[in-house]
């Protein structure tokens, strides 16, 4: 069966000692200032007057539905077969089109490579039998990773074990696999998914280019295809009229 | 032989050759250019195209290459062209096929109308207005082609060479330049392709001569005198029918 990688979070767990920043950021030898990681904190008051502070894990997705790759315009984001999000920096020409189509704000443009960054679940390290970098690292094992395919893994008996929810939204709702748990605690606002507004060029080319590109195009061909059916027939009746002309 | 029945040489074998290169490249370019642009949001061709072109060349980064050695050696060809034949054909062409005032593409948009609608059988007891060289339609097709070619080409080149020479990220300005060179060279594109499916339908089926012209270089004084009665006139003038 084919695999398909998830990343657990258990919230409960956190402690946000950043350890899992820490080390994707010696992983990837991303620049100052930039990780593919982050642990966001939602602080609230709950109903008995009590403040609390929630704490999410957080990274690239790896959506089902990705629209970083169906905003890529060279195919530098793709999605392998056991639903990794990856990102090609051969063929990334760091045009951004994809950052603000990520609704978790995954993406960004590295300044030392000036290709996209994002969360790859360190595929590298996985596709030798190694765990990601943060989920390694995680003091609390508040990140758990692997194949919900495989029934014997340890995400496919947690899944089963307790109640996981995903960051969606009634806007956003692209097929996350990243899941977390949070003992039955609302999901916070600060941590759901953002439509954000896409690049103009973007937008042109999909709604205003490529349709009126095809219009254009299917116009012509219908225009000449029938053209050219009716010069046929007026062929068609000229010889026609000419036979029986030379019959008489 | 009667005036009617004689064949004149209109093109020279070099004119002859460069369209045909040009056509190749273009058809190439096509081929490619659509399979490199594969997000859904942006792709115009079916994802099957992306996916076989891609897999043909081993990858996009191995199609993009092939897109932009095509693409730079149509330029250069069309370069070493221009410099050594700008006297003798290309700036005669210009001068002839280019439609630059408003009023010339009033006369060049009229007399396409006039054509086309002929082709339905409507506007029979409107005549074509006499046509010089060129007509209407290929004056407004040439100028649209020379125009969209040389946004193909900037935009083109910035594609591919502005990753690689600028910083993307130390000035916004060079991301958002890309992105509309993108939307530039595709509108280019579509702009030729529908100029392209008309040129394509004359040459093939309207006027089979005109595409013999572009084989042997030679057209009969009849069609000449059919067609481009204006250039027919220049032609006796000069006594060359």
């Amino acid at each position: 069966m084919t695999k398909k990688y998830v990343m657990l979070a258990d919230t409960i767990r956190c402690i946000d000692c950043k350890a899992c920043v820490v080390a994707c950021r010696a992983e990837w030898e991303t620049p100052m200032g930039y990780s593919r990681d982050w642990v966001k904190q939602a602080e609230f008051v709950k109903e008995d007057g009590s403040p609390r502070v929630m704490l999410f894990p957080g990274r690239c997705q790896h959506c089902d539905e990705a629209p970083c790759i169906e905003a890529c315009p060279s195919g530098a984001a793709y999605k392998r077969e056991d639903g990794m999000v990856l990102q090609d920096n051969e063929i990334c020409s760091g045009c951004e089109l994809c950052v603000p189509a990520c609704p978790y704000d995954a993406r960004w443009l590295n300044p030392e490579t000036n290709t996209i960054s994002k969360c790859t679940f360190c595929q590298p390290r996985v596709d030798q039998g190694l765990q990601p970098a943060c989920v390694q690292t995680c003091v609390g094992r508040a990140l758990i990773f692997g194949d919900m395919n495989d029934p014997s893994s340890e995400v496919s008996q947690l899944l089963k074990e307790k109640t996981w929810v995903k960051l969606t939204t009634d806007e956003v709702n692209i097929g996350p696999n990243h899941y977390y748990y949070t003992a039955g605690e609302a999901l916070p606002d600060e941590v759901m998914p953002k439509l954000h507004d896409r690049h103009l060029a973007g937008k042109v080319m999909e709604n205003v280019v490529n349709p009126v590109g095809a219009i254009g195009i299917g116009a012509m061909l219908l225009t000449f295809v029938g053209a050219g059916v009716l010069k046929m027939i007026g062929r068609r009746n000229e010889v026609s009229t000419s036979e029986n002309q030379e019959d008489k | 032989m009667n005036d009617t029945d004689q064949m004149i040489c209109v093109r020279e074998k070099k004119t002859i050759r460069l369209h045909w290169f040009n056509a190749l490249c273009w058809l190439l370019l096509l081929a490619s250019g659509f399979g490199i642009i594969s997000g859904d949001f942006v792709r115009f061709a079916p994802t099957f195209w992306p996916e076989l072109m891609q897999g043909l060349f081993g990858g996009n980064d191995n199609l993009v290459l092939a897109h932009i050695i095509v693409g730079i050696s149509w330029v250069a060809v069309f370069v070493f062209f221009i410099l050594f034949n700008f006297k003798g054909v290309v700036f005669p062409f210009l001068k002839k096929v280019l439609v630059l005032t408003p009023m010339a593409a009033f006369k060049d948009t009229w007399s396409m109308v006039v054509t086309l609608a002929h082709l339905f059988g409507l506007m029979k007891n409107t005549p074509v207005p006499p046509q010089g060289r060129y007509n209407g339609a290929q004056r407004l097709l040439g100028t649209m082609i020379i125009f969209c070619s040389l946004l193909i080409i900037v935009s083109g080149l910035y594609l591919f060479f502005g990753p690689q020479l600028l910083s993307f990220s130390e000035n916004s300005f060079y991301g958002i330049i890309f992105r509309w060179a993108l939307v530039g060279h595709a509108s280019s594109v579509f702009l030729v392709i529908i100029g392209l499916i008309a040129h394509i339908y004359f040459a093939l089926i309207e006027e089979r001569e005109s595409l013999e012209a572009m084989k042997s270089g030679n057209v009969s004084v009849e069609f000449i005198k059919h067609h481009n009665a204006l250039w027919y006139e220049e032609l006796k003038q000069e006594g060359k029918v």
